[in-house]
């Protein structure tokens, strides 16, 4: 157990995926007097991915490496907290974006993103508000007046 | 007729609209490019959902000012603060910074742009030769060796991941399993979509590669806290004059260096998924290797300075003449363009230059004109990039981060596109942080499609699965594949000092002479035995060389 890795973990999902994937090919269609039926590509690329996979985990697991430093929560939350911030809000305007519409969803996001990340004194509220209502109030003109896209208007405000 | 077509081309290309849209995308290139974290493909693919709404010509005019701006911006933050603008200026930094410490950056600034310039300029010139004799070649191709290149494309885009060839092999087999998603493109039937339908059309090409390389990177950029909070460049920038007759007159002195970085830039344009960040590190250790005083290399040397400049603007051309005549993306930036056509319905192939002849000729002028409009533009972008670099770095990156979102929404109306950049944003952050590289990926998902329409037509024309072998571009194809998996390995035993090492050049030389001999016309059939002559003859000689020193060595 010492010896499964990231790589080991990650070439064991890859195989998990690849079977799920192999499992799916037997639902597609069949599609008569076709010479090369739909599902050959697919069995052939994840025949090639599972091959690969069975490499990667056994070079994961044969191949030895310096130990590195333990792994401790806090110090990965430190490392990727605003990589999550961002995912988080950007789910978030997802599925705000439907209600909102991209223009006050997307200043919204803009503003409090940037105000997690920056910091929440009144002098970086302020740049921050000016930068989400410049930035995308100028984008959001330019595809609605300029390019002449539709960008979702919101079901509050339609 | 070549001249026809040119002129034709000339007349859509300098159509005052168009030259405002190249003038925007030059500027947005040079900015973007100088932008420490920023990469030229990020730039062209932002550019991207501005030019659904403009006509195919406009819109790759555009890009192309992108790409060729961003290539030569890269050098601002290398030389002036000693941070590569993007990996196609990593080299740049060696000698650039030194010099700028020195007291000359405007010297230093002055030699990269002229550099640049005549290494695009050269390289345009082959662009616009060689890219009609490719694709006459390309005409030769049947559907097994089609899918041979797509094999080839993706096994050296692995083989170029530095010390991850499984991973990369990998990253290019699952874009190949993305591509698959969706609709079957030669029976219909829909394929692992789960029940969902929205998963019937498939990821779109733009939101994936958005995500992946955009919205990865930008998460990467801003990982560390402190880093983001603080402005890009700290400090008090003056605006630098730049000394261009000076960087002109030792540009023509160094015209060898000039020629040779271009070249190699060149043919590092032409391999497949093989971009700039490799032809420019190449090119300067090329020119240390061939300086009579390398040891200047590092301190401040106008060569090394050159030499990785002109190599780094050279492979657009290179990268251009594979995606005209061939379909294939000679980098990231390309794999885009491709994208583009693909967007406006036209899907390049060795007919491209034939069937569209405006459009294949249009870009190349758009090409060479990008270059001359750099030239013009970078005095201005200098003080804009001044400007834009004192910005934190978490304000760019949330605007950009929104930016993209309004940009794949404008590609299908449809947000499920803005779900795949989320989904696909995740998954490159997770690829770039264990290590997986993504250029291959982005190679199997524009490639896939069209492997498996060749492996579908060759099925279909005959029963006899030995045409994928015996065929000479066919096995040319996998002679070329074989080698460049076994690259990294050929590598290692250099490094090593291994025996084995030193055949591995006349091992591929004897290789390749075999289809080529097998191919028609004199020329090939020639090449290809004067090939096999060279590789025999060179092989009894580093036999000889081993036999007499392994005496005196024991």
């Amino acid at each position: 157990m010492k010896r499964l890795n990231r790589d080991a973990i990650t070439a064991l999902l890859l195989l998990i995926l690849c079977g799920v994937f192999f499992w799916q090919t037997f639902d597609i269609r069949e599609v008569p007097f076709s010479e090369m039926g739909s599902e050959v590509w697919p069995r052939f690329v994840l025949i090639l991915l599972t091959v690969l996979s069975l490499i990667y985990l056994f070079r994961s697991v044969t191949l030895a490496r310096p130990d590195g430093e333990p792994f401790s929560w806090s110090r990965w939350l430190r490392t990727y907290q605003n990589a999550m911030i961002c995912f988080v809000m950007f789910l978030i305007f997802l599925l705000a974006l439907p209600y909102l519409g991209m223009l006050l969803a997307g200043i919204l996001f803009v503003f409090v993103t940037q105000s997690i990340i920056g910091g929440l004194t009144p002098r970086r509220l302020m740049l921050h508000g000016t930068v989400a209502v410049l930035a995308v109030g100028g984008m959001w003109s330019i595809f609605t007046f300029a390019l002449r896209v539709v960008l979702p208007s919101g079901e509050l405000f339609s | 007729m070549i001249f026809e077509n040119l002129l034709n081309a000339f007349e859509a290309v300098f159509a005052l609209n168009n030259l405002m849209l190249m003038a925007l995308g030059v500027l947005a290139g040079l900015i973007a490019g100088s932008i420490p974290g920023f990469t030229i493909t990020m730039a062209v693919v932002l550019a991207l959902p501005f030019t659904f709404g403009m006509s195919p010509i406009e819109g790759l005019s555009t890009m192309l000012g992108v790409y060729v701006g961003g290539l030569t911006g890269g050098m601002f933050a290398s030389i002036l603060i000693g941070i590569p603008g993007t990996p196609s200026a990593i080299a740049t930094t060696f000698d650039g910074f030194p010099m700028s410490r020195k007291g000359r950056p405007g010297l230093a600034l002055g030699l990269g742009l002229w550099a640049s310039f005549f290494g695009g300029i050269i390289s345009a010139v082959v662009l616009v030769f060689l890219a009609p004799t490719l694709a006459a070649i390309g005409l030769e191709f049947g559907p097994w060796d089609y899918f041979m290149l797509v094999c080839f494309a993706l096994t050296i885009a692995a083989s170029l991941s530095e010390g991850a060839l499984i991973k990369g092999l990998i990253a290019g087999v699952f874009g190949l399993l993305v591509a698959s998603v969706g609709e079957d493109h030669i029976n219909g039937a829909a394929r692992f979509t789960f029940d969902f339908d929205v998963m019937g059309a498939g990821f779109s090409f733009l939101p994936v590669l958005i995500g992946l390389f955009a919205f990865s990177q930008l998460l990467n950029d801003m990982s560390d806290t402190a880093t983001a909070k603080k402005p890009m460049i700290e400090g008090h920038h003056k605006a630098v004059k730049m000394e261009h007759r000076q960087s002109i007159a030792l540009n023509i002195l160094n015209w060898f260096t000039v020629l040779r970085s271009a070249l190699i830039g060149l043919f590092i344009g032409l391999l497949p998924a093989a971009g700039s960040s490799i032809s420019n590190i190449l090119a300067y250790d090329q020119t240390k290797k061939a300086s009579k005083t390398p040891e200047a290399f590092g301190t401040g040397t106008p060569q090394g300075l050159i030499s990785s400049e002109a190599s780094n603007n050279a492979t657009a051309g290179g990268a251009l003449i594979m995606m005209m005549a061939l379909g294939i993306p000679g980098d990231a930036v390309t794999a885009v363009m491709l994208g583009a056509l693909t967007i406006h319905n036209i899907a390049p192939s060795p007919t491209f230059i034939t069937t569209q002849p405006i459009l294949a000729y249009g870009i190349m002028v758009a090409y060479f004109l990008a270059n001359f409009m750099t030239l013009a533009m970078t005095s201005g972008a200098l003080r804009v990039f001044l400007l834009v670099t004192r910005i934190p770095l978490y304000i760019l990156g949330v605007v950009i981060l929104l930016y993209c979102a309004i940009g794949v929404f404008t590609l299908n109306n449809t947000t499920f596109d803005i779900w795949t950049l989320l989904v696909f944003g995740v998954l490159g952050f997770v690829m770039v942080k264990n290590g997986f590289p993504l250029t291959p990926m982005v190679l199997g998902v524009v490639l896939g499609p069209l492997a498996e329409l060749n492996l579908s037509r060759s099925i279909s024309t005959s029963d006899d699965l030995t045409l994928f072998f015996t065929r000479p571009w066919a096995l040319f194809f996998i002679v070329m594949a074989l080698f460049s998996v076994f690259f990294p390995m050929y590598q290692s035993a250099v490094k090593a000092g291994k025996r084995w090492a030193n055949f591995y050049g006349v091992g591929f030389m004897a290789c390749t002479s075999v289809p080529l001999m097998m191919m028609e016309g004199g020329f090939r059939t020639g090449l290809g035995a004067v090939l096999l002559v060279l590789a025999a003859w060179l092989t009894i000689n580093k036999l000889r060389t081993a036999k007499t020193q392994k005496p005196s060595s024991t």
